[in-house]
C-alpha cells in the first residue's frame, strides 16, 4: 500500500508540467469558451449573460449557414474521395517490387509540405490563367487523339484476348502481358493517325474558368444546401491531393499483411480483379478504413487554414468553414470582436466533431457484430 | 579623454531623459514608404530635436482585425489608423483618446472632423482623404478614336463612350465594376438616394436605388463592363494597369499603384458622370490618426499628431503625389495646377468632395458587414442568378436582420 | 477453369507456365509505369513551381518550361551585361564608369513608318510594399542613354494566324554610360518605347515584359549577371523584403524564428512527453484512467474551441491579478502575444507526443526495469538512467515530428504573431508576401519565398524518411 502512495506521488511529479498545461490550455480553455458561448464578451467590455441568444443567432446569421454548409459538403465529399482514391491507389500498388521505397517517398512529398507552401502554389495554379485552366485545355484539345488511342487500344486487347481463349490459353480481359502489346500498337497507330492528318488536335476555346473570384457552384444554381461553391471545390481537389498519400501509405501497410494465398485462392476460383478487390481488399482493411475515415472527418471539419490563405482571393462566403467562422466572429475587422458569437460557433463545431465520431465507432461495433 | 566622455555621458543621460519611443501602426502597402520618407526629408529631424524617435508598424492584411487585436492584447501603439468605415466600432472600445481641449481641429474640412466625432467628441484627426474619379486610358481612346470622358458626360453619353471603346478588341472592356457598394454607391448616391433613413433605416427597394442598380449591372450584363474577378484581377487598378479596360473608377489610392505596376500608362482624369438628379454622387474615403488611451507618452504623441498632420507634412504629401490633404489652408495649393496627369487627377479626387451628393463611407456600429447583403444582390444580378427585383428584396430581408442585430 | 487446367498435359503445362511468367514481367512493368505516373502526379506541381519560381512573371500564359531564364543565350548575355555594368559576371550592377552595350529590334511591316523608338532608364521602385520602404539609389539619376544607331535593315516575314506578313527587321544599338562619380547601383532598368506598327522582336537580354499594348518593351535590369538573371526572384526575397524599423532582411529573420521556434519546441515536447508518457505507462495510480480519458479526449476537441480562451491566456500573461502580470516574472510584462515566447507556451500541450511516448515505454520489457527497481533505484533515476537512454529511436521520431509539425505549424502562429512583421515565422511570413504581393501579381517573389521554405522539411525527410513512415503508423501524421 506504502509503494501505491509513493507511485501516486511519483507519478504525479512526472505528470506535473502535462497536467498544469493541460489544465490551462484545455480544461479551462474549454470551460472559459463554454461560458463566453453564453455572454456578450467583445475583449474590451467585460461580458454579461445573454442566455442562449448567441445560439439562437447563429441560425439566422447567413455568415454561418454558408460555413456550417461548407463544413459539412467539404468533409463528406473530401472524406469520400479521398478514402476511396487512396484504397484504389494503395491495391494498385500493393506490390512486391524493388525501389517501392523511391515511390513511396516521392507519394509523400505533398504530405510533408507544409499547408502554406502547398496553398499557395494552388492558389497560383488555379489563377484564370493558370496552369490547371491550361492543361484542361490541352486535354481538351487532343481529345480526338486521345479517343482514338483508347478506341485502338481496346480493339486490340479483345482482338487478342479472344484470340488466345481460342488456343485455350485462360486469359482474362485485363492481361497484362496482351496490354503491354495493346499498348505499343495502340501508340504506334495514333502517332500514324496524327502524322498522316486523320486525327488532328481540335481547336477549343481557350478554358477560361473561374476557379477563386467567383460566387458560382457547382452545380450552378441547385438547392443552398447541396450546392459546392468553385473555390471551395478548389480547395477540395487540394485538399484531397495533399492527404491521399498518407491514407494510401496506411492502406499500403495493412494491405502488405494481407496473406497473398487469399488472392490466388480467388483468382483460381476465378474472381477478376474487381471481384478481388470488393470481397478480399475492403474487409480485410477495415479497421484502418475507420481509422482513415474518423481522421479524415475531423481534419477536414475543423479546415482552417486554406481559408486563411486565400484570404481575399476568393468570397469569403464560398469559402468559409465552421473553423474559420470562429476566427472570423473573434476578429471581424468590419466592427467589434463577438467573442460570445463566436464562442457559441465553436461549441457548434465542436459538438459536431464529437457526434461525427461517436456515430462512427457506434457503427463500427455493430458492423463488427 | 575626459571630455570626450563627459559628452557622451551627457548626450546618454539627455537621450535617456528625453527620448520617447513612438509608434504608429498603419496599413502596408504603399504606407510603410510614404510615411518613411515623410520622416527622412520633412519632420524626421525636427522631432528628433525634441527627443522623439517614430518607427511605423504595417499591420498587413486586414488591417481593422489586426487593429481590434492589437487592442484588445494592449499592443496597438501610440497612434494608429483609424479607417473611417470602421470608426465607430473602434471608438466604441474606449481604446481611443478624446482629443476635446487637447488639438485644434479647426484647420481641418469639417465633414472629415465630423466623421469622427462622436457624442460631440472628435477621436481621429484625418490624414487625408480621397473620393472616386474616372481615370482613362488615353492610348485605347486614342486608338478607338472615341473622344476623352469630361465633366460634361451624363450617365447616357459615359456608356456611349464605353461601349465605343470596348468596341475595339474582343479583350478590351469599357470598365471594370466591381459587385460591390463601396464602389457602386457613387453611382447610387448620383440619384439622391441615402443609405439610411432618419431611423437608420435601409431602402433598398426605393425608386431611385433599383434605377442605380439596373444601370450598373446592364452594362456588366451587357458585356461593356466587366467584373475584376472575370479577369483574374482583385480590384478595378489592376484591371486598368493591365490595359484590359478603358477607364478605371477609383480614387487617388490608384496613382502611386500605377506607378510601381505601370509607369508607362498614359492616363487622363475627371469627374464621374452626371446621375438622374442632375448631380453627381461620391463616396469620401478616409483614414485618420488616433491616439491610444494607454499610451504611456500621451504628451509625445500628441506633439507627432501635430507633426504629422501639421502644414508641412501635408505639403509635402501632396506634392510628391501620395495624398490629398484634410487641412483647408491647402486648396489653393499651386500643386494642383500644375498639368501633369497625377497633379490633375489629384485635384479631381480633391474637388469631387464638395461636388453633388457626396456621402462618408461609413456605415454606422454595423460596419462594413453592412454591405454585404447589397454586394450579394450585384453579384446575382450581374451573373443572371436572379432579377433586379428578386435579389433586393432578399438583400433588404438580409439587412433588416443584420441592423436588427446589430441593435 | 480449375477443370481446364488439370486437363492440360506436360507439354502444354510448361507452355501455360511460360505464359503466366510472361504475364509477371509484363505486370512488374505496368507497375511501375503507375507508379511513376502517380509520382509524376504528386512532385509535379511542387516541381513546375520551382522552375516557374524564375520567371519574370510566372502568371504568364500559357505556362511553360521553355522560359527565357533558362536560355543559355540569355545566360551569356545576363553575364556580358553584367561585366559591363560592375564588372561582377555573377550578380551585375550599375557601377561609375560602366558602358552597357545594348540591341534591341523589331519587325516593321511594309508600308508602315519606322520611328526610332525612345530609350529610357525609368526612375523604378523595386517591387511593391515591404520592398518600397528602401531608400534607394536610381540608376536613372546616373544614367545617361548614347545617340541611337539604327544597323542595316534585314527582309523578313513573320507568319501568323492571318497569313503571312512581309516587311523588315529594323535593328538598333545604343549604350547606356555612368556619367560622373556615385554609388554602384544594384539595377539598371530600361524602357524601350517604339511607334504604333513596330512590333518587338528580340533584344541583347529577353524583355522582361511588354507594356502598351506591346509599344513598350521593359526590361527590370540590363546589366543582371548571370545569377541576378536567373535567380532574380530569390535574390529579391532577401533584398527586397525588410523590416521598415530596423531595415534588416525579414526573409532570414522569419527563417531564424522558425528554427528558434523548432528547437524550443522539441526540447519541451521531448520532456513533457516522455516524463508524462512514463507515469501513464509504467505507474500504477488514482486517476491514470480519467488522465488518459482526458488525453485522447483533448486531441478531438478542436483548436478553434480552445483558441479563444488561451489567445486571452497569452494577452493577459497567463494571469493579471490587480495589476500584476504573471509572465512579468520571465520577461514580459505585457502578456506573451506576438512572441515566440508565449507561441512555444500555446504549443507546449501536445497530447499526440505524450500518446507516442506511452505506447512505446509500454513495449519496453518491464523486466529491464525491475532489474533496477531491486538496485533501490527510485523513479526519476529508473525513468533517466534506464528506460530513457532505450527509448532513443521513439525521441528520435518524435524529434523530426515536431520539427516537421513546428517548421509547417500555421494556426497558432497566425493568432498569435501578428505585428511587427520581424516576430513572423515563416510560414506567417509567406502570407504577408501573399497578401502583399498576390494583389499586384507578383507571384514570382511569393514562389520563390515557398520553394524555399519547403527546402528544410524536404531534406529531413529525405535523410530520415524511416522517422516520417512511422509516424504514419503512430496515427495519420496529419496536422
Amino acid at each position: 500500500m506504502r509503494t501505491k502512495r509513493a507511485d501516486t506521488v511519483a507519478a504525479y511529479l512526472f505528470l506535473l508540467p502535462f497536467l498544469v498545461l493541460l489544465l490551462i490550455f484545455f480544461v479551462f480553455a474549454t470551460g472559459r469558451a463554454v461560458y463566453f458561448s453564453f455572454t456578450d464578451y467583445d475583449l474590451f467590455r467585460p461580458p454579461n449573460w445573454v442566455g442562449l441568444r448567441n445560439y439562437a443567432a447563429l441560425f439566422a446569421d447567413a455568415l454561418f449557414l454558408s460555413a456550417l454548409r461548407n463544413s459539412i459538403l467539404f468533409a463528406v465529399i473530401v472524406t469520400a474521395v479521398q478514402t476511396f482514391l487512396a484504397l484504389v491507389m494503395a491495391a494498385v500498388l500493393n506490390q512486391r517490387v524493388r525501389g517501392i521505397g523511391f515511390f513511396r517517398a516521392a507519394f509523400y512529398m505533398p504530405s510533408i509540405t507544409s499547408s502554406v507552401v502547398i496553398t499557395l502554389i494552388f492558389l497560383w495554379m488555379f489563377q484564370r490563367r493558370g496552369l490547371i485552366n491550361y492543361l484542361t485545355e490541352t486535354l481538351q484539345r487532343h481529345l480526338p487523339v486521345l479517343l482514338a488511342f483508347l478506341l485502338v487500344l481496346i480493339a486490340v486487347q479483345v482482338v487478342q484476348v479472344a484470340w488466345e481463349r481460342r488456343s485455350a490459353l485462360p486469359a482474362t480481359w485485363t492481361d497484362p502481358a496482351l496490354f503491354v502489346v495493346s499498348l505499343l500498337v495502340a501508340f504506334g497507330a495514333t502517332w500514324l493517325l496524327v502524322t498522316t492528318g486523320v486525327v488532328a488536335p481540335r481547336d477549343v476555346a481557350p478554358v477560361d474558368f473561374i476557379w477563386l473570384q467567383t460566387r458560382d457552384t457547382i452545380p450552378s444554381g441547385a438547392p443552398f444546401w447541396l450546392s459546392v461553391p468553385i473555390p471551395l471545390a478548389a480547395i477540395m481537389i487540394q485538399n484531397v491531393f495533399t492527404t491521399i498519400p498518407t491514407f494510401m501509405l496506411m492502406y499500403l501497410a495493412a494491405l502488405q499483411d494481407v496473406p497473398k494465398s487469399h488472392y490466388e485462392a480467388a483468382s483460381i476460383d476465378g474472381a477478376n480483379a474487381t471481384q478481388q478487390f470488393l470481397r478480399i481488399t475492403i474487409p480485410s482493411v477495415a479497421p484502418v478504413t475507420f481509422l482513415v475515415l474518423t481522421l479524415s472527418m475531423i481534419g477536414t471539419l475543423q479546415m482552417f487554414d486554406q481559408v486563411a490563405i486565400f484570404g481575399d482571393a476568393a468570397p469569403l462566403r464560398s469559402v468559409v468553414t465552421l473553423a474559420y467562422f470562429v476566427y472570423d466572429r473573434m476578429f471581424p475587422g468590419a466592427q467589434t470582436p463577438e467573442v460570445g458569437f463566436a464562442a457559441a460557433g465553436a461549441m457548434f463545431l465542436a459538438v459536431l466533431t464529437l457526434v461525427v465520431v461517436l456515430l462512427q465507432r457506434r457503427l463500427v461495433r455493430s458492423e463488427g457484430h | 579623454m575626459r571630455r570626450i566622455l563627459a559628452i557622451v555621458l551627457a548626450t546618454a543621460l539627455i537621450g535617456g531623459a528625453f527620448a520617447q519611443q513612438i509608434r504608429i501602426m498603419g496599413y502596408g502597402g504603399q504606407d510603410p514608404a510614404i510615411l518613411v520618407r515623410l520622416l527622412d526629408e520633412v519632420i524626421g529631424a525636427e522631432l528628433a530635436a525634441e527627443g522623439i524617435t517614430l518607427t511605423y508598424e504595417p499591420l498587413e492584411g486586414d488591417y481593422n482585425a489586426a487593429l481590434f487585436n492589437a487592442l484588445s492584447a494592449g499592443t496597438a501603439a501610440d497612434i494608429f489608423y483609424i479607417p473611417v468605415e470602421t470608426a465607430p466600432g473602434i471608438i466604441a472600445t474606449g481604446k481611443v483618446l478624446a482629443l476635446d481641449g487637447l488639438f485644434d481641429t479647426a484647420p481641418f474640412i469639417d465633414s472629415l472632423v465630423e466623421a469622427y466625432t462622436v457624442d460631440g467628441s472628435v477621436y481621429g484627426i484625418a490624414k487625408d482623404f480621397n473620393t472616386l474619379a474616372i481615370h482613362y486610358n488615353t492610348d485605347l481612346f486614342d486608338e478607338a478614336g472615341v473622344a476623352y470622358p469630361d465633366a460634361s458626360d451624363t450617365w447616357a453619353t459615359f456608356a456611349d463612350k464605353l461601349r465605343a471603346v470596348a468596341a475595339l478588341d474582343a479583350d478590351v472592356y469599357g470598365t471594370c465594376f466591381p459587385a460591390g457598394f463601396d464602389r457602386f454607391g457613387a453611382f447610387a448616391f448620383a440619384t439622391g438616394w441615402q443609405p439610411f433613413d432618419a431611423d437608420g433605416h435601409t431602402d433598398l427597394l426605393d425608386p431611385a436605388f433599383v434605377e442605380a442598380v439596373t444601370w450598373y449591372t446592364d452594362l456588366v450584363r451587357e458585356g461593356v463592363a466587366i467584373q475584376p474577378s472575370d479577369i483574374g484581377q482583385g480590384w478595378t487598378g489592376g484591371c486598368f494597369a493591365t490595359d484590359d479596360v478603358a477607364i478605371a473608377i477609383e480614387g487617388a489610392w490608384m496613382l502611386g499603384f500605377l506607378r510601381n505596376e505601370a509607369p508607362n500608362l498614359q492616363y487622363g482624369t475627371t469627374f464621374m458622370p452626371i446621375g438622374p438628379s442632375g448631380e453627381r454622387g461620391n463616396f469620401l474615403y478616409t483614414v485618420a490618426y488616433g491616439i491610444n488611451t494607454d499610451s504611456p507618452n500621451r504628451a509625445a504623441a500628441l506633439r507627432v499628431l501635430e507633426a504629422i498632420t501639421g502644414p508641412a507634412a501635408q505639403q509635402w504629401v501632396l506634392e510628391q503625389g501620395l495624398a490629398i490633404p484634410s487641412r483647408t489652408a491647402l486648396a489653393d495649393n499651386p500643386f494642383f495646377l500644375e498639368g501633369t496627369p497625377e497633379a490633375i487627377a489629384n485635384r479631381v479626387v480633391f474637388e469631387g468632395a464638395a461636388d453633388g451628393h457626396v456621402l462618408g463611407f461609413q456605415f454606422g456600429n454595423i460596419g462594413t458587414d453592412w454591405m454585404t447583403p447589397v454586394n450579394d444582390a450585384l453579384v446575382a444580378i450581374m451573373t443572371g442568378q436572379a432579377t433586379v427585383d428578386e435579389a433586393l428584396t432578399e438583400a433588404q430581408r438580409d439587412l433588416n436582420a443584420l441592423i436588427e442585430r446589430a441593435r | 477453369m480449375r477443370a481446364a487446367a488439370t486437363r492440360l498435359g506436360a507439354a502444354e503445362q510448361r507452355a501455360l507456365e511460360h505464359w503466366q511468367a510472361r504475364r509477371r514481367w509484363a505486370r512488374a512493368g505496368l507497375v511501375y509505369a503507375v507508379m511513376l505516373a502517380f509520382a509524376i502526379v504528386f512532385v509535379g506541381p511542387l516541381l513546375f513551381a520551382a522552375v516557374s519560381s524564375l520567371r519574370t512573371d510566372p502568371l504568364e500564359y500559357p505556362p511553360s518550361l521553355a522560359i527565357p531564364q533558362l536560355q543559355p543565350s540569355n545566360w551569356a548575355a545576363a553575364a556580358r551585361l553584367g561585366q559591363a555594368g560592375a564588372g561582377d559576371r555573377w550578380f551585375g550592377g550599375f557601377a561609375p564608369g560602366a558602358t552597357v552595350p545594348f540591341e534591341i529590334a523589331y519587325f516593321v511591316p511594309d508600308g508602315v513608318d519606322v520611328t526610332d523608338p525612345d530609350v529610357e532608364v525609368p526612375r523604378r521602385r523595386p517591387g511593391a510594399g515591404l520592398g518600397a520602404v528602401l531608400a534607394i539609389e536610381y540608376a536613372a539619376d546616373f544614367a545617361s542613354v548614347s545617340e541611337l544607331q539604327r544597323l542595316p535593315d534585314v527582309p523578313m516575314t513573320v507568319e501568323s494566324g492571318d497569313g503571312t506578313t512581309s516587311g523588315r527587321r529594323v535593328a538598333y544599338a545604343f549604350t547606356i554610360r555612368y556619367q560622373g562619380d556615385g554609388p554602384v547601383i544594384d539595377r539598371l532598368p530600361l524602357d524601350v518605347t517604339a511607334a504604333v506598327g513596330m512590333q518587338y522582336l528580340d533584344s541583347t537580354l529577353t524583355a522582361s515584359r511588354l507594356e502598351r499594348r506591346g509599344r513598350t518593351a521593359s526590361f527590370n535590369d540590363v546589366a543582371p549577371g548571370v545569377l541576378g538573371y536567373v535567380l532574380r526572384n530569390y535574390v529579391r526575397v532577401f533584398n527586397e523584403v525588410r523590416s521598415p524599423a530596423t531595415r534588416q532582411s525579414l526573409f532570414l529573420a522569419w527563417i531564424g524564428n522558425s528554427f528558434a521556434f523548432a528547437a524550443v519546441r522539441i526540447v519541451v515536447t521531448l520532456v513533457i512527453a516522455s516524463m508524462a508518457g512514463y507515469a501513464l505507462a509504467r505507474l500504477r495510480f488514482r486517476g491514470r484512467e480519467a488522465i488518459f480519458m482526458l488525453v485522447l479526449f483533448s486531441q478531438m476537441v478542436p483548436l478553434q474551441v480552445l483558441f479563444i480562451s488561451n489567445y486571452l491566456v497569452l494577452r493577459d500573461g497567463i494571469l493579471t491579478v490587480g495589476g500584476f502580470t504573471l509572465s512579468s516574472l520571465w520577461g514580459f510584462p505585457d502578456g506573451m502575444l506576438n512572441s515566440l515566447t508565449g507561441l512555444v507556451f500555446v504549443t507546449a500541450l501536445n497530447a499526440g507526443a505524450v500518446f507516442i511516448m506511452k505506447q512505446f515505454f509500454e513495449s519496453i520489457p518491464r523486466e529491464v526495469e525491475e532489474a533496477a527497481m531491486i538496485d533501490g533505484a527510485n523513479h526519476w533515476r529508473r525513468y533517466w538512467n534506464v528506460v530513457l537512454p532505450m527509448a532513443r529511436p521513439a525521441l528520435g521520431a518524435l524529434t523530426i515530428l515536431t520539427f516537421q509539425g513546428a517548421w509547417n505549424d500555421f494556426f497558432w502562429p497566425f493568432i498569435v504573431l501578428t505585428s511587427p512583421e520581424n516576430v513572423k515565422t515563416l510560414p506567417i511570413g509567406l502570407l504577408s508576401f501573399r497578401n502583399t504581393y498576390g494583389a499586384v501579381g507578383d507571384w514570382g517573389l511569393i514562389l520563390a519565398g515557398a520553394v524555399m521554405s519547403a527546402i528544410p522539411v524536404i531534406i529531413l525527410f529525405v535523410v530520415f524518411q524511416r522517422y516520417f513512415m512511422e509516424g504514419v503508423s503512430f496515427g495519420g501524421g496529419k496536422e
